[in-house]
């Protein structure tokens, strides 16, 4: 008898646990709203964070001097009260700061303290791990000072037409001072972390989720609409395809892959929204190694490469093709590849190639490499592609190898260099300087369109068509006026074409998967895409749950 | 204390109690027995750390380069070797790394936010053992219960139900069913959640003491969470748990056969013993005593299954970890893992052949 009854309790007892469990099986209450992800976070510090996930977090718990409206590129005040006063030299930014502001445990923001946060970046910012201080700061800024509580000023190193662009990003978030001390880096402090932004963190799981909840001090336009924010980690994209499917998150947020966006395309419940992305493909040449050292080598690859054929066959219309590095939507954006090169034009491409002494008999041999995974595993077949297109001249034979990330991007940086490679990008900030001179000056990246030269900013261009395009991007830099800037950037597209300097390919459509219970503002441009812009900010504070 | 450190205080104090009660009030021969066991096992650990240390020195791809990305300049590559200690020759890497295991220190890892590899697993540890755990207890269950059916009622449609169950479940590839039972019971029936250890709402408010969240929230008399673990657990324990019950059946079917043909039973049949007690009572206790060192054998397949359960149902474990420090080539975590699976393996055998050794005392000769 008391056997029985012990397992009738046992019995009961699970029953009842499984019956609580069912309760919370789908508990999101209206206030909260889960959004997964299936990236990782590398820092919370914005003297140190370079990831897109870390400035996302930034962003939505920090504010900075100036920002781009949700679901737009317009750069606008945010904790400023209006665009930088700027010096006639171009060298001296001054800004003023609105008043009031506070993190989320009430502390004040001064100028003062904004300063000495932003000095961060010059001081521990380049010991830091992830070092976001030699892209963002360190190449640009000489100081920032405040000259009262309201006042900060910028001195630059050199004038940077960019630099308003470069204020608006992550590391120049002001941060808590208790939290964030000004001799050390903290990459993950323990939560509760304040900002002055519309959310703080108020729990963090490591690998598992974070909680942000509303920072009751807030007072910008961007208020919290839910009462709590959990972003959950996943490790696979299928996983986190079904748990929008099912319910368990509400949103489903980088990265998915276009097989998974498009199976769930299909799917009643869910909504998919497509965002133009900055994330773009292109294959990086070393114009200092043969083949690619021949001009005409280069131009016949780029005479030869459908990119609409890649985007139909193996992104199924999810990826868009890319006739220039400075992408569509961006200042001055041309398509001068498909002006230049027509692409495909196989006479085009055999013209270049016997003005080299190639024909049927006397093949150019290419190597091109490519990382298999770390750009998602499209990338194998969409070198397929590019290959056969290159062979259907009977004049280039192409080896295709894959490498894994760490074997091949050593490889590729590391002075054993290869012909032609496989790499993408993403802007740190919406601007043409921030795709074009990286692949320009000083090495470019591996592209030795201009020779790696120790302290030198610009290198040392292999040609006279290096030399004027360098030239051009350089006073595209420092140029202020708009229409002026746009000009020198249409030109220096025409010479980057010319050059081949690097060879765009396409770029992809971010997409953002949500229930039907989800919704974005009205207030801004996009709610349809949950007001995630072009520049692929999210701010958590558009989202409703009903 | 960080949360492995508990789990390790509350599994080893005892263990070690245990150990020194069976060297204190054991035979000679078998504290010479033990002795041996664990003289063994220590070498056996430190060649394995040996060759993985070398071995991840030896494979093509720099740890720097592949954390910076195309980005990194020479300055940020060459601090960041410094920082690293990579500009040491690899003689006072490997002098470093095995004072770190020594220390359980593990050392930083290289990629993300350097952090302690001693944190790091403390935050991963205990989400692989709440898995791993049930997941064993279920295949043994399934197995050892299943496998004596079987071998009681031979030959039987149960019989062979059970042998075609035992084929087929073991030779099913893990990432496959793990995907079936998230498709049919996450998605279709919309019964139990695919991903995650605990609704994210009632895991912002657990106390985290273990992070074994089934003991965390006994600990804090959370039943709502201890409900929502549980039903957390389901999928990924019975993707690992079936998947592994497969060999135990086959096993303890084979040797409750043997057992039932010999003399005792027999004996024990004869003297009218009802057939359940022969059966459960005599003759699975002593079928037991291969199925007891299969348990030792299976920790390492038990592991291996759990990185690709992990990744499965999101579940943030070890294995998940260890796929992602390999391709960084994060070598300090990598090593550090694979140092740390070794131990567990070690341990686990070493308790293995100890209890063997005390039910079955021929082996200590």
């Amino acid at each position: 008898m008391k056997r029985k009854s012990f397992v009738y309790v046992t019995v009961f007892m699970l029953v009842a646990l499984l019956l609580s469990a069912c309760g919370v099986l789908n508990p999101s209450s209206k206030a909260t709203i889960i959004i997964g992800v299936t990236d990782q976070i590398s820092s919370l510090d914005p003297a140190d964070a370079y990831a897109t996930h870390d400035w996302e977090l930034i962003r939505n718990t920090g504010r900075t001097l100036l920002r781009w409206n949700p679901g737009t590129s317009d750069l606008v005040p945010d904790l400023a009260t209006d665009m930088p006063t700027i010096s006639d030299d171009g060298l001296t930014y001054t800004v003023k700061m609105k008043s009031g502001v506070q993190f989320g445990d009430g502390l004040k923001l001064t100028a003062q303290m904004f300063a000495e946060q932003l000095n961060r970046l010059l001081t521990i910012g380049p010991s830091c791990p992830n070092d976001v201080a030699d892209a963002l700061a360190i190449p640009y800024l000489e100081s920032v000072t405040a000259t009262d509580d309201v006042t900060l000023v910028f001195k630059l190193k050199s004038a940077v037409a960019f630099f308003p662009q470069i204020l608006a990003t992550a590391p120049y978030t002001p941060a808590h001072p208790d939290t964030f001390p000004t001799d050390e880096c903290v990459l993950f402090p323990e939560a509760p972390i304040y900002g002055v932004g519309p959310w703080f963190i108020s729990q963090h799981t490591q690998n598992e989720q974070l909680v942000l909840e509303p920072n009751p001090y807030y007072k910008g336009d961007l208020k919290p609409q839910a009462g709590q924010i959990i972003i959950r980690y996943f490790t696979d994209p299928q996983t986190m395809a079904l748990a929008v499917q099912n319910g368990e998150i509400d949103v489903a947020w980088r990265y998915l892959g276009p097989q998974l966006v498009s199976q769930l395309q299909s799917v009643k419940d869910v909504t998919v929204g497509a965002i133009d992305g900055g994330a773009i493909r292109y294959l990086i040449i070393n114009h200092t190694m043969a083949p690619m050292d021949d001009p005409n080598v280069a131009k016949a690859v780029a005479s030869l490469i459908d990119r609409n054929e890649i985007s139909d066959t193996v992104y199924a219309g999810t990826a868009s093709p890319l006739y220039s590095q400075n992408p569509p939507g961006f200042l001055g954006a041309t398509e001068a590849f498909d002006t230049m090169y027509k692409a495909p034009n196989i006479d085009a491409a055999k013209s270049f190639l016997a003005a080299s002494g190639y024909d049927e008999s006397n093949p150019c041999v290419l190597d091109m490499w490519y990382p298999p995974e770390h750009y998602g595993a499209e990338t194998g077949p969409w070198m397929e592609v590019i290959k056969k297109q290159l062979e259907v001249t009977g004049v280039f034979q192409v080896n295709l190898h894959a490498q894994e990330w760490a074997t091949y991007v050593t490889a590729l940086t590391g002075g054993e260099s290869y012909a032609v490679g496989v790499l993408g990008w993403f802007f740190d900030y919406p601007d043409p300087s921030n795709y074009l001179d990286p692949f320009v000056f000083n090495g470019g990246m591996g592209t030795n369109v201009s020779l790696a030269a120790e302290g030198s900013t610009f290198g040392n261009p292999i040609n006279d068509k290096a030399n004027q395009l360098v030239d051009l991007l350089a006073k595209a830099d420092v140029e202020t006026d708009m229409a002026a800037r746009k000009a020198l950037y249409e030109q220096a597209q025409d010479a980057y074409a010319d050059l081949v300097v690097t060879l765009p390919l396409f770029f992809l459509t971010e997409h953002v998967i949500y229930r039907p219970n989800i919704k974005g503002s009205t207030k801004y441009g996009s709610p349809a895409t949950l007001n995630i812009g072009g520049n692929v900010e999210f701010s958590y504070s558009m989202l409703t749950k009903s | 204390m960080t949360p492995i450190a508990i789990i390790f205080l509350a599994i080893g104090i005892p263990g070690l109690g245990l150990l020194a009660y069976i060297m204190i009030r054991g035979s000679t021969g078998l504290r010479r027995y033990i002795l041996t066991r664990i003289g063994l096992t220590l070498p056996m650990i430190f060649i394995l750390a040996t060759l993985v240390f070398f071995i991840m020195h030896i494979l093509p791809g720099d740890p720097v380069r592949s954390a910076l990305g195309p980005k990194g300049t020479p300055e940020q590559i060459e601090n960041m070797r410094e920082t690293l200690g990579l500009n040491e020759p690899l003689i006072v890497q490997y002098g470093v790394f095995l004072k770190n295991i020594l220390t359980l220190n593990f050392g930083t890892s290289m990629v993300g936010g350097h952090r302690p590899i001693i944190d790091e697993m403390s935050e991963r540890f205990p989400a692989t053992l709440e898995l791993v755990i049930p997941a064993s207890i279920l295949a043994l269950l399934i197995g050892v219960l299943g496998g004596t059916f079987a071998a009681s009622r031979r030959k039987s449609a149960s019989d062979y139900s059970l042998r075609i169950y035992s084929v087929i479940i073991y030779s099913l590839p893990i990432f496959w069913f793990g995907l079936m039972l998230q498709l049919l019971f996450g998605l279709k029936l919309n019964w139990l959640p695919i991903s995650g250890r605990i609704d994210p709402v009632l895991g912002a408010n657990l106390q985290h003491v273990t992070n074994i969240y089934f003991v965390d929230s006994l600990i804090g008399f959370n039943w709502e969470a201890l409900g929502s673990v549980l039903i957390h657990l389901v999928l990924p324990t019975a993707t690992l748990g079936l998947i592994l019950s497969g060999v135990f059946v086959r096993m303890t079917r084979i040797n409750v056969i043997e057992t039932l043909q010999a003399d005792y039973i027999a004996a024990a049949r004869a003297r009218g013993i009802r057939e359940r007690a022969v059966v459960y009572g005599h003759a699975l206790k002593n079928a037991m005593i291969p199925v007891i060192t299969l348990i030792g054998l299976q920790v390492a397949i038990l592991l291996a299954g759990a990185v690709l359960t992990e990744t499965i149902f999101s579940w943030p474990g070890m294995g998940g970890y260890l796929v992602q420090r390999i391709s960084a080539r994060d070598y300090t975590a990598v090593q550090s893992v694979i140092t740390m699976f070794a131990l567990m393996v070690a341990v686990i055998s070493l308790t293995v052949d100890i209890i063997y050794s005390l039910l079955d005392p021929r082996v200590r000769y």
